[in-house]
């Protein structure tokens, strides 16, 4: 495999999909390596995700009360201000797109 | 053959249709058992119901606390139908699914949906039209439509849609797409009932004016309905789509509520497509899903599509799991032979799934 980015990938995810035992919820916090105490499953660790989510701020409460009805069509986004900051400018995303080729004169937003 | 076992019901409807074209009996348990008022809701019955007109031969018992589902799938039949969905619903919730079906039906489809055609949570017409059908095409589904008979907003509704899927298919065609494709323009409608048109006009403005520096076509039209046509109730909304090359595209919808600022609307939805796009690789989160499932039932062959890592989240997941229980096919992840790139391609052989309804192979 090669070099991972930087980030510390301790799981794999093609496995993670498949342990039933492990809610989704579960197996995409521990892929991005957001749990903190992995070596023990057991109820411990449980309650210290319960602990935490309780601490959580209302965004990310938000996120999970979208996310747990998987039968919504519309996926979730950030509010308006968080979108608007985060596109400010809109260099990231220059490289998806071709078309008009006055890129550089409009540039500044 | 005993039924394969759900809880819960959450992905209520695609499990059904996966147990319909896979023809295996399942049965859903624990079905809203912790709510207040436990059990379906009506429309979780008024899908059953469309279901059972589409096919031939279906069986379903539901328990008498409403928590189970037994249901044993009989053969597509499709054919005319008209569907009266309740108002807790938009008709998007109802024709969703029955995209996964009408190709691999007996008869062509052709159905009249009415009741309300926006939501917050479930797909507009444009995003069926637009989002959904274009990834049908790759995938072999040519000739399918859907027209806006009347609109109708939220909360009382009043519209009409009708949809129609002529070609019907043995089995979806193999994708290979292992690039990100280039988007090359964005086109877009905003829609009014019974509000004034400036509604339409300002959330035009709104959205363009965030797109403007995205150095690409952008083109948005206005869809105004007046009268007869309009349904209930006002309302207005704008659905963007990102047009890839080769036929892929992603989009964003968003539906306005009274009180909000039109701008603002049209500012959002621009801004949630940026989001989707740089979210995802050959399509958007929202069409994941039946790409996925048409995969699967492809050929027996070896079908690749990238996806990128924001798009692995929990429905994903859920979804291979659904699709594993009951076709009993896992998909591979690969990461991407490009070390800038955080991408991964799903590598799925399909179940060499014929449309056992047609006469002809």
């Amino acid at each position: 495999l090669k070099a991972l980015n930087g980030d510390r990938r301790r799981w794999d995810i093609a496995k993670l999909i498949y342990m039933n035992n492990i809610s989704p919820n579960d197996c995409i916090k521990r892929w991005k390596g957001e749990d903190v105490d992995e070596d023990h499953e057991s109820e411990i660790e449980e309650e210290e995700e319960d602990f935490f989510q309780k601490r959580n701020g209302t965004a990310s409460n938000e996120k999970d009360a979208h996310e747990g009805d998987l039968e919504t069509f519309k996926p979730y986004f950030e509010t308006l201000d968080r979108l608007m900051q985060k596109w400010k400018k809109t260099d990231l995303l220059k490289d998806r797109f071709i078309g008009k080729p006055a890129f550089s004169n409009e540039d500044d937003a | 053959m005993a039924p394969l076992v759900f809880q819960g019901s959450e992905n209520f409807r695609l499990r059904l249709i996966l147990a319909t074209l896979a023809g295996k009996p399942i049965r859903i348990e624990n079905i809203r058992s912790n709510a207040l008022d436990p059990g379906l809701k009506d429309y979780h019955v008024s899908f059953l119901r469309l279901l059972e007109a589409v096919t031939n031969g279906s069986k379903m018992e539901i328990s008498y606390t409403g928590t189970t589902v037994i249901y044993t799938p009989g053969i597509i039949i499709g054919g005319s139908h008209s569907h009266k969905c309740p108002n807790s619903k938009p008709v998007g919730y109802f024709v969703e699914p029955l995209l996964y079906l009408a190709p691999f039906s007996k008869k062509k489809f052709s159905i009249v949906f009415k009741g309300i055609t926006a939501s917050h949570n479930d797909a507009g017409i444009e995003a069926i039209k637009w989002g959904m059908m274009p990834i049908m095409e790759k995938f072999g589904v040519r000739e399918c439509a859907l027209h806006t008979l009347k609109r109708g907003s939220p909360p009382n509704g009043g519209g009409e849609v009708h949809l129609i899927v002529d070609t019907l298919l043995a089995q979806p065609i193999t994708i290979h797409e292992l690039e990100r494709p280039k988007i090359m323009a964005i086109k877009g409608v905003s829609y009014s009932t019974r509000v004034s048109p400036s509604m339409v006009n300002r959330t035009i403005d709104g959205a363009r004016k965030v797109l403007r520096n995205i150095g690409c076509e952008v083109d948005i039209t206005a869809d105004v309905w007046r009268g007869e046509n309009s349904g209930n109730s006002p309302g207005w909304g704008i659905t963007l789509v990102s047009q890839g090359q080769r036929g892929w595209c992603t989009f964003s919808e968003v539906i306005g509520d009274a009180g909000e600022v039109p701008e603002e609307i049209g500012m959002k939805a621009a801004y949630s497509l940026l989001e989707e796009i740089s979210n995802s690789a050959v399509l958007g989160r929202p069409q994941l899903p039946l790409a996925i499932v048409f995969m699967v039932i492809g050929k027996e062959d070896i079908g690749r599509l990238r996806i990128s890592r924001a798009q692995i989240d929990e429905r994903f997941i859920q979804l291979l799991r659904d699709i594993k229980t009951v076709f009993g096919i896992e998909a591979f992840l690969k990461d991407v032979d490009d070390p800038d790139s955080d991408d991964f391609i799903v590598t799925i052989k399909g179940v060499g799934f014929t449309n056992t309804s047609k006469k002809i192979a």
